[in-house]
């Protein structure tokens, strides 16, 4: 049993260095849409994800508020660095200097919406969170000064050196996006393992009792919330620069659900869950529509052509839900026990049997 | 330890194997190129102007069939797509139709599908104003793709930023509205209004064609409210106006599905509409949700959308006649402005890639026309020019709700307004602020057409001066 235990953790590893080497040689493997638009959206979905989804599995939270927080990053970033575009202030401060301010408003943002739901758990944290998405995107919408329901552009005109014009030079930000998302990551699994990250879980598994051991378990989800902003700024500001225009509806409810669709498809449970299901989610919304067997005469004549490609993403996405309420990697993790448990099967009759195997 | 290490690589083989197989699928099947000239019609199949969808793809694929040799392939379903185009020899393939609803983050998505994914050389599209606002800062960034839009009339894609590579067959949102003020102050008598107008790019430059033209002959804007798109509940908007005793009427810019709710709010607050205080924009007689109070609007003018039904000239019977030739089971409104705009980007595309030999990029865009015959335009021998940023210098046609043949309300062209431009007059320029909740203020201007307008009476163009 022990020697499957490892197995697993050996696959899973092997997986993972094999995507993340696939990924690294992504622009010289695929054609530019594929690296540039897929792959890069799927890295800093996968950021904003990852941030809820760190909220959720290390804090119990389910937030609704992280894509209003990118938005916010790209929002700062678009006024603090534009010079001259049609919409927003047009502060035109350098980009280094705008992206500093932009994570740190973001992130201190997300200090007072933490503060304030931290006391919350459970529907009542879920509304709350709800209530800032509605909050964010009525204030940017209606507040024409900060470029209203047309949004900021401009983003991609005035990027830091190494970023360069993300449209000439797509890679520079493939790379950038990869190598946060993979910082992302490794700075989520180092932050859980921490005296911190602990004391959240045990918060997250029983409040009264770690509250009874002396911890304040408002302010370890005050912290979690402000960590889980700061992530979701760097979605924000690479988000900026891939998409070049920031606009209210990218903050809007549809978008809130987007995100939360994501984090469910990958799995609530697991960080790497962020970007398995941000990748299917991008996949799904891009290609579905080109699948030609949906316009021959059988699905024609029934009116279900592809022009109800939203129909079909939405019954995509009930499916995966359906067969695995946690999400792709659920589905890995049954998928998992349960060929464990035919090879445990296998073996006891082949000891049944009499037969003799080297151990390992 | 040795069988342990056999087992690994079983599972680790086929998982290399399948990273290979999906990077060799990725790399062949995704940004495939071709030799024939690539298309894409971008519009809205959701959100609140999902009606314009089929109108659009009709209005181009008709002059694609008309004017290229294109064949529908249901007469009565554009969208089913269209085979055969051919100009100068050259295929022109139409490799998708792009599906926004009248926001930014699906028209800028829309377009990058359409345009990297599916390698579109030229898009005619979008439909509304602030996805053109949002398409012409990427067409800035893609110089080499061009750009005709199709029916959108935000002021900044061809004003403020003015890509190279974006042209506009037709006129703004404050084009669209010129001469409706006029009629407001001449014919209704009105000197004191409020305006209620959308909150974006579209509703913002619509309301400054309608403003610029009331307070250029000396009217007064007394209130500004603005209301977000896509509102439900116009009830605290419509309290946010002045009662009908305060001032001499309302400017009513509230487009697509809001246009019926804010009215119905209205009569909550004040009462029954009175046409006579009521002067629109070109949703005015948008029908969506609106059937209710339409009839109780019969009689109020509203500016057009740069199309003239009814117009009795001869050009305007054979635009009609050509895209019911094409798309007559289709049954949709020719004389609608979502027909006739991408019909009309559709025609310059074609003169476009006929003068350019087959040629896309830059040398299309130096040979996209800068004239073009249009349905509905008279002035200038029937001829629309461009300007310098390639926008249309159009006659616009205020326009009025009548009771039809039927009994139900009907559209009127009441005016003509000659060959209005982008800049109205002088007063929009490239470096003066676009249109905004402020913008433009109201001020008394001598515009180009006061003097000029003319009556029109039964679909003729009178020598009768309106004002």
């Amino acid at each position: 049993m022990k020697a499957l235990a490892v197995d697993k953790s050996f696959v899973e590893r092997a997986i993972g260095a094999t995507a993340l080497v696939l990924v690294a040689l992504g622009p010289l493997i695929f054609r530019g849409y594929f690296a540039h638009t897929i792959l890069t959206q799927t890295f800093w979905l996968g950021i904003a994800a990852a941030s809820l989804i760190f909220l959720s599995a290390y804090g119990g939270m389910i937030s609704l508020a992280q894509t209003a927080l990118y938005g916010i990053a790209a929002f700062a970033l678009g006024n603090l660095v534009g010079r001259g575009e049609v919409k927003g202030l047009h502060l035109g401060y350098s980009p280094w200097l705008s992206v500093v301010l932009a994570i740190a408003i973001t992130t201190a943002l997300g200090l007072v919406f933490g503060a304030v739901a931290s006391r919350s758990t459970g529907i009542y944290f879920l509304m709350i969170t709800l209530t800032y998405a509605v909050i964010v995107f009525y204030f940017v919408g209606q507040t024409p000064l900060l470029g209203g329901f047309s949004g900021v552009s401009g983003l991609q005109d005035y990027t830091p050196g190494i970023v360069g014009n993300p449209v000439a030079h797509p890679n520079r930000l493939y790379y950038i996006a990869l190598v946060t998302a993979v910082g992302v990551y490794v700075a989520i699994r180092y932050v859980v393992r921490t005296p911190f990250g602990i004391s959240l879980m045990g918060i997250r598994d029983d409040p009264v009792r770690m509250g009874s051991l002396g911890y304040n378990a408002a302010l370890h989800r005050t912290l979690a919330f402000t960590f889980a902003a700061f992530i979701a700024s760097l979605a924000g500001i690479l988000f900026g620069w891939w998409n070049g225009v920031v606009a209210p509806d990218h903050v809007g409810l549809s978008a809130t659900v987007d995100l939360l669709i994501v984090a469910v498809i990958g799995g609530l449970g697991r960080i790497e869950g962020a970007w398995l299901g941000a990748f299917t989610f991008v996949v799904i919304n891009n290609y579905v529509r080109g699948f030609g067997f949906l316009n021959n005469h059988f699905f024609t004549s029934l009116g279900l052509d592809a022009s109800h490609f939203a129909t079909y993403i939405g019954v995509i996405f009930l499916l995966i839900v359906l067969v695995s309420p946690d999400g792709l990697i659920g589905l890995w993790d049954r998928l998992w026990s349960l060929a464990r448990r035919q090879g445990g099967a296998a073996r006891s009759a082949a000891a049944a049997a009499g037969a003799t195997a080297p151990r390992g | 330890m040795r069988r342990l290490n056999v087992r690994k690589w079983r599972l680790l083989l086929p998982l290399a194997a399948l990273a290979v197989a999906s990077a060799a699928i990725a790399a062949s099947s995704f940004g495939a190129t071709s030799k024939v000239i690539r298309l894409a019609i971008m519009s809205d199949c959701k959100g609140a102007f999902a009606g314009g969808y089929e109108l659009d793809l009709g209005g181009a694929q008709a002059a694609l069939a008309q004017y290229a040799g294109g064949k529908p392939t249901n007469r009565a379903k554009p969208s089913d797509g269209m085979t055969g185009i051919k100009i100068g020899g050259h295929p022109v393939k139409i490799v998708g139709y792009g599906c926004g609803n009248d926001t930014v983050p699906l028209a800028i998505s829309e377009t990058k599908r359409l345009m990297e994914q599916l390698n579109a050389d030229v898009m005619i599209g979008p439909l509304s104003g602030d996805e053109a606002v949002a398409i012409a800062h990427y067409a800035q960034k893609h110089p080499k793709k061009t750009f005709i839009i199709g029916t959108a009339g935000s002021q900044d894609p061809t004003l403020q930023i003015a890509p190279k590579n974006m042209f506009r067959y037709h006129g703004d949102g404050a084009q669209w509205n010129a001469g409706a003020g006029v009629i407001a102050y001449k014919r209704l008598h009105w000197r004191k209004a409020a305006i209620i107008m959308d909150d974006y790019s579209f509703g913002w430059t619509s309301a400054a064609g309608l403003i610029s033209d009331f307070c250029g002959v000396g009217g007064k804007i007394t209130k500004r409210v603005f209301p977000p798109l896509n509102t439900t509940d116009y009830a605290p908007y419509i309290r946010q106006l002045p009662g009908p005793n305060q001032v001499d009427g309302y400017f009513w810019v509230v487009g697509g599905t809001g246009t019926g709710p804010s009215l119905k709010a209205y009569e909550q607050a004040y009462g029954r509409v009175d046409p006579k205080k009521f002067v629109g924009n070109l949703f005015f007689f948008f029908q969506s949700g609106f059937a209710d109070v339409a009839p109780r609007l019969i009689g109020a003018y509203y500016g057009g959308f740069g199309n003239a039904p009814g117009l009795k000239t001869r050009q305007a019977r054979q635009y009609e006649s050509t895209v019911k030739k094409w798309y007559g089971p289709a049954k949709f409104n020719v004389t609608d402005s979502f027909v006739y705009n991408y019909y009309n980007a559709a025609h310059a595309l074609v003169i476009g890639l006929a003068r350019s030999k087959g040629a896309v990029g830059a040398k299309l865009q130096a040979a996209l026309p800068r004239k073009i015959r249009t349905g509905y335009q008279v002035s200038n021998h029937g001829v629309v020019k461009l300007d310098s940023n390639r926008q249309a210098i159009t006659d616009q046609y205020p326009q009025q709700i009548v009771k039809g043949p039927d009994g139900k309300p009907a559209a009127k062209v009441v005016g003509f307004v000659p060959s209005v431009a982008q800049s109205f007059g002088g007063i929009f320029k490239k470096t003066s602020p676009p249109p905004g909740r402020k913008q433009p203020p109201c001020v008394k201007h001598k515009f180009p057409w006061q003097g000029h307008i003319r009556a029109v009476v039964n679909g003729k163009i009178t020598n009768k001066i309106i004002g």
